[in-house]
């Protein structure tokens, strides 16, 4: 699979996640690797039940301190895919 | 009738007014649509969506209809979390919209309001989620957010950090009248001083795969299939009740800071009182009823006989309806021959933490209107219950005070004397 295809792939697996378990209603419309993490309504607790589904679902174990520094979409999937995604 | 000129301890007690009410029901999340059901005797009992009830002995229950809660919450940029928490966000915001504390065209600033709610089983689709995947994948894979999901003051919490409520926040659980008890010590905050403003009610929303099917097995449902006949409070023929979810929201303030603050007054609390039965963990006492209405009464400086309707708890269950007719009768004698009585659940279908919630609203509603809604399913009042029932057709009242009643297993008894706005 292309880098390309993959990091599709990956983005559309979070946008899974989170149609699913997002306590807020992101904009859907500019969704991608520009989306900042607020945007998303993910906080410092929220995105631990991210990391729980992006375990459950794409099967990559990801640390909360690896994320906390974290500030868009992108930067998770890039750290996604450097741990085999 | 006021209590303008009590006193304990030096400190003047406050007139505590209503300035804004919220209601997420089975029988519409706007006021309006609620009134126009109860007046025009439209129940909000149904065939239940929410489950699979093919294997169940009752079929029937009172939801709020499908999508509208979910569309207040898209409004809100919420999606849906937890039942409970939904539906008391959604009347939150209608209660201080219509309080006029928030406003759709200002941007929300933190304010001293605390957030006082009732809820008789807290968060119980996220219970019941959280043990779903225990069940499933193991302890070990149980949703890192199941904490604060499933504590039961997610509720009062998720309403705080919505709106930016920064007074007192928590909650009261006392099952069918946690909403009464809130609403009760919400009132006291602000009568006797220890806060100005304050959010309360009662929230429920338990329509899942666990807790219905137990609610089935007590034995306390109507098997009734029609689900307009289901439910029939004070009736010959009742056969149980019928549970709904829900959420009553009511705004409390001192009468000064209403005034002050050129807020409209819905209507005013006029004394409360509260007691345990002591005696039986699910069957009712009529003594701890009929202190608790007394209590009340006296608080308010209320006879029975000024009093213009009751609004009943009348879960129409068997032993509930003929404990709480002999509570009136002891308490208001003869003239419980005459006082007119309305029960909502016949409607709302029990809606347990939020019982108390939704029917002051309703008592509220009736007091403005000057008219009480009609009793369904009526036609055969039971002769062992010696109170007067509103019939099936609504009835007109005068401002005179309403007696609002909650009781709950547990042996919690809350009863309300509630005024009109003047």
């Amino acid at each position: 699979m292309s880098d390309t295809s993959n990091e599709e792939k990956i983005i559309g697996q979070l946008r899974g996640i989170l149609e699913e378990s997002s306590t807020t209603e992101p904009d859907w419309d500019n969704f991608g690797r520009n989306s900042t993490i607020e945007s998303l309504g993910l906080d410092s607790l929220t995105i631990l039940d991210l990391l729980y589904d992006i375990e459950e679902e794409i099967g990559v174990h990801l640390e909360a301190k690896e994320v906390l520094n974290i500030t868009t979409l992108g930067e998770l999937v890039d750290l996604l895919i450097k741990n085999g995604a | 009738m006021t209590n303008e000129s009590c006193q304990r301890n030096g400190s003047p007690r406050h007139r505590v007014v209503v300035t804004g009410m919220g209601i997420a029901s089975p029988l519409g999340v706007d006021e309006k649509t609620v009134w126009k059901n109860l007046i025009e005797g439209r129940t909000g009992i149904g065939p239940i969506r929410a489950i699979d009830t093919s294997a169940l002995k009752v079929h029937n229950g009172a939801e709020v209809p499908e999508g509208l809660a979910e569309a207040r919450l898209k409004s809100l940029s919420r999606r849906p979390s937890d039942r409970a928490l939904d539906l008391a966000v959604v009347s939150a915001q209608d209660a201080l919209l219509d309080s006029g504390l928030i406003s759709q065209e200002q941007e929300l600033v933190p304010q001293n309001v605390s957030v006082i709610y009732g809820t008789g089983v807290g968060s119980a689709e996220s219970h019941y989620k959280s043990m779903q995947a225990m069940f499933e994948k193991g302890p070990q894979r149980a949703r890192p957010t199941a904490v604060p999901r499933c504590m039961y003051n997610a509720i009062s919490a998720g309403i705080s950090l919505q709106f930016k409520l920064t007074g007192a926040n928590y909650m009261i659980v006392s099952a069918c009248t946690s909403a009464t008890n809130a609403i009760g010590t919400a009132y006291r905050m602000v009568r006797d001083g220890y806060a100005q403003t304050v959010l309360t009610g009662g929230s429920d929303g338990f329509f899942d795969p666990f807790f219905y099917p137990v609610w089935n097995n007590i034995g306390v449902l109507s098997k009734i299939e029609d689900p307009t006949k289901a439910c029939r409070p004070f009736a010959a023929d009742r056969e149980g009740t019928i549970l709904g979810e829900g959420a009553g929201t009511l705004i409390l303030e001192t009468l000064e800071s209403a005034l002050s603050r050129g807020a409209t007054i819905r209507g005013e609390i006029l004394g409360y009182g509260e007691s345990s039965d002591a005696t039986h963990l699910t069957n009712p006492s009529s003594e701890g009823q009929a202190k608790a209405m007394r209590m009340a009464l006296n608080e308010a400086g209320v006879s029975p006989q000024e009093i213009g309707h009751i609004n009943a708890h009348g879960t129409a269950t068997h032993g509930n309806d003929a404990c709480e007719s002999k509570s009136i009768r002891s308490v208001f004698g003869d003239a419980a021959d005459s006082v007119p009585v309305v029960a909502n659940k016949s409607y709302f279908g029990h809606t347990l933490g939020a019982s108390g919630a939704l029917e002051c609203i309703s008592a509220f509603l009736a007091l403005e209107h000057g008219v009480a809604p009609p009793n369904l399913n009526i036609e055969n009042p039971d002769p062992e219950c010696r109170i007067h029932m509103v019939g099936s057709k609504p009835v007109s009242i005068d401002s005179r005070p309403v007696m609002k009643n909650s009781f709950g297993f547990g042996g919690g008894n809350g009863v309300f004397v509630l005024g009109p706005s003047n």
